[in-house]
């Protein structure tokens, strides 16, 4: 269970040009909640708060306001306890290249208090699942790009989390792999997990996820199942939906 | 501290990967000290074993003869060779002997008449093997003319004593192993703080701003362990890695000079006992008591590496970060190997420099209780301030997602 309610994050950075600092609010009064055995999609164009989102739901960074609750556990107050009951997942994370994958699945299993031999055993199992059981015991430092992906797919999950966040968990992989790992996704949802994904590919939203928000500008557009947004926007995909936010906003500008 | 040690594992878990590393972190002081004291020792050694070891070359002009036994009676320190032809001194610069004696023609009938009579000796005072024959030289005449004193006096009826009225005893307080214990002393500090630096720097940039660089990070940070365990967890690996260093290149290098030192040592027949090991060198107290103050000083270093790690973007932003800190550090080691410097009264309380001071004077054998103390919490208090540092550097959130 993910309870979001009306977070905010902003940034400062230095435009070098000009010379003074720019304030950018990357997330504004964004609330949310996902179910037990739903998978949520966040859709958005690049830039508009997915990671952040993301981030701040994983308890990698703090929200300037509002609060967020995992499985009843605000990730704020005791950050630890929240984060043992997520699998969080990015794009810009990365394995660690010396080990091999059955290495790096036992470590991270005794970092978040799994024990060895259950940790290898679930891992291995996974690894069977993303089909990289025959790359257990090979060091990872020759591993594709989509290859070391999966490997943190497993590690993601290795300590059976509620909770799932992925950020953008199929960029990198073939049709084929990206199948897999939506297939995966789809187990969780039946095991009961609460799972969040966000992505730039919209045919995987409509197949798998029961709830759709839509961030423009670090705020939620439409948070309901893909037919009610595709019916309330009277488009026939949902990229068709971006498309109109745009020219909403450009219209609203002008 | 669960977390902590998981991180310390697994950061050793990652250097035992990496062979080559790991080689020239461990393997290659152990090589390196003995092979390099060797070299110089030999080389030493032979260019001083081929000077004593030889006669010196002299050519002498002795009409009177006064000399004559001094010189033929000593084979093993004097070789009389000929006179070179063309300019005598131009020949003992160019080494081709060593010295060239001249006796005043009337130097018999002076002796006779208990006249001084003199020698003029030639020889180059730049060049030792020919300082040498002077110095053998002058020892062999001084037991000469005690010689001819002594019967001098025996004729007279005198005591035979009167030709050496006083005799000094001389008694080093010291001993040798202050004197030597007062050299390492001041060198030794300078050698633990270079190499537990320069030691744990690189490994300690690979586990913070390698960390972020590689993206691997944020998947640490990801899960349960705490911040603050994740940073403890990393400081004790750097400091670990410091202390193993420093450790290895000490051991090595005790090692090389008892080698060197002992062998020069037999070689000129003094003995196994004319050279203490370093163990007689200092007590187990001093090494024990230096040991205890590398700890707080192992960790400020490890603190300090990796705090600039954790704060820089990347690798080279750490590097260079550290790099002042390094020459920092050279420079304290120079300035604590100053001689004087345990005079400055305020000395006692600059941070690290304080830590050179205490082991220098444990070593010479003048420990100030009070100092060493002060030095001692001192690093230990910076230490921890550092630590809370770095700890508050990684919830910091600019310090984990790049900007
Ligand atoms: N650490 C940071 N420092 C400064 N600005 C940041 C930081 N992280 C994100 N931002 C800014 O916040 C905004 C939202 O970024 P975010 O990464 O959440 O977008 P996103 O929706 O995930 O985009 P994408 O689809 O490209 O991944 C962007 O304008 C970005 O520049
Ligand atoms: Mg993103």
């Amino acid at each position: 269970m993910i309870q979001i309610s009306d977070i905010y994050k902003s940034f400062n950075v230095k435009d070098k040009k000009s010379r003074s600092r720019m304030r950018i609010e990357a997330v504004r009064g964004i609330s949310l909640t996902v179910k037990p055995g739903e998978i949520y999609g966040l859709l958005g164009p690049n830039g508009a708060g997915k990671s952040t989102t993301l981030r701040m739901i994983a308890g990698l960074m703090l929200p300037d306001a509002g609060t967020i609750q995992v499985c009843g556990i605000d990730s704020a107050k005791e950050p630890e306890r929240a984060r043992s009951t997520i699998g969080y997942l990015s794009t810009d994370l990365s394995v660690y290249n010396r080990f091999t994958p059955r290495e790096l699945l036992k470590l991270f299993g005794e970092f978040q208090g799994v024990d060895a031999a259950v940790a290898e055993r679930r891992g291995l199992h996974l690894l069977d699942r993303l089909h990289m059981a025959e790359f257990a015991d090979v060091k990872m430092e020759g591993f594709s790009g989509g290859q070391k992906q999966k490997v943190s797919i497993a590690r993601a999950l290795l300590h059976d989390p509620k909770v799932v966040i992925f950020d953008e968990p199929t960029t990198g992989l073939d049709v084929l792999t990206a199948k897999t790992v939506l297939d995966l996704l789809g187990i969780m949802k039946a095991e009961g997990r609460s799972v969040i994904v966000s992505t730039h590919v919209m045919p995987m939203v409509e197949a798998i996820c029961d709830r759709v928000g839509i961030i423009f500008e670090g705020t939620l557009h439409g948070d309901a199942s893909p037919r009610e947004i595709l019916d309330r926007w009277k488009v026939r995909t949902l990229d068709e939906v971006f498309f109109q936010l745009v020219a909403d906003k450009e219209r609203g500008v002008a | 501290m669960r977390g902590a040690l998981l991180i310390v594992k697994k950061e050793f878990m990652e250097l035992s990967k990496d062979r080559k590393t790991m080689f020239f972190t461990f393997v290659m002081p152990l090589v390196l000290f003995p092979l390099l004291f060797g070299m110089i020792g030999k080389l030493g050694k032979n260019d001083k074993a081929e000077r004593t070891g030889r006669p010196s070359r002299v050519c002498v002009v002795d009409d009177s003869g006064a000399l004559a036994g001094v010189l033929t009676g000593n084979p093993k320190e004097f070789q009389v060779v000929e006179r070179p032809s063309g300019d005598l001194k131009q020949a003992i610069r160019d080494q081709k002997l060593e010295m060239s004696l001249e006796i005043e023609p009337q130097a018999a009938d002076k002796q006779r008449r208990q006249e001084t009579w003199s020698v003029k000796a030639v020889y180059d005072r730049s060049d030792e093997s020919s300082a040498l024959a002077l110095d053998r030289l002058r020892k062999a005449v001084a037991s000469r003319d005690k010689v001819v004193v002594q019967e001098r006096l025996k004729a007279m009826g005198a005591s035979t004593q009167l030709a050496v009225p006083t005799r000094i005893e001389p008694d080093d307080a010291g001993g040798t192993s202050r004197a030597l214990g007062k050299a390492l002393g001041s060198f030794l500090p300078y050698m633990v703080m270079m190499m537990m630096f320069a030691g744990a720097m690189q490994h300690g940039i690979y586990a913070t701003a390698g960390e972020k660089e590689r993206g691997t990070l944020l998947s640490l940070l990801s899960t349960s362990i705490p911040r603050s365990q994740i940073i403890i967890g990393k400081l004790l690996y750097v400091f670990s890695i410091g202390i193993i260093v420093a450790m290895i290149n000490l051991l090595s290098m005790a090692f090389a000079v008892t080698r060197l030192v002992g062998s020069e040592a037999a070689a000129a027949g003094q003995g196994a006992q004319a050279m203490p090991g370093l163990g007689a060198l200092a007590s187990p107290g001093t090494l024990g008591l230096t040991f205890i103050l590398m700890i707080p000083l192992g960790l400020f270093f490890a603190n300090f590496i990796i705090l600039a790690g954790i704060q820089a973007k990347n690798t080279v932003e750490a590097g260079t970060a550290i790099m002042p800190g390094m020459v920092v550090v050279i420079f304290l080691g120079v300035f604590s190997m100053a001689p004087g410097i345990e005079k400055m009264a305020f000395l006692p309380y600059v941070p690290v420099v304080n830590v050179s001071l205490a082991i220098r004077k444990l070593f010479s054998q003048q420990a100030n209780y009070w100092e060493y103390t002060v030095a001692l919490l001192m690093t230990i208090g910076l230490a921890c301030l550092m630590t809370w540092l770095s700890t508050r550097m990684l919830r910091r959130e600019s310090a984990i997602f790049k900007v």
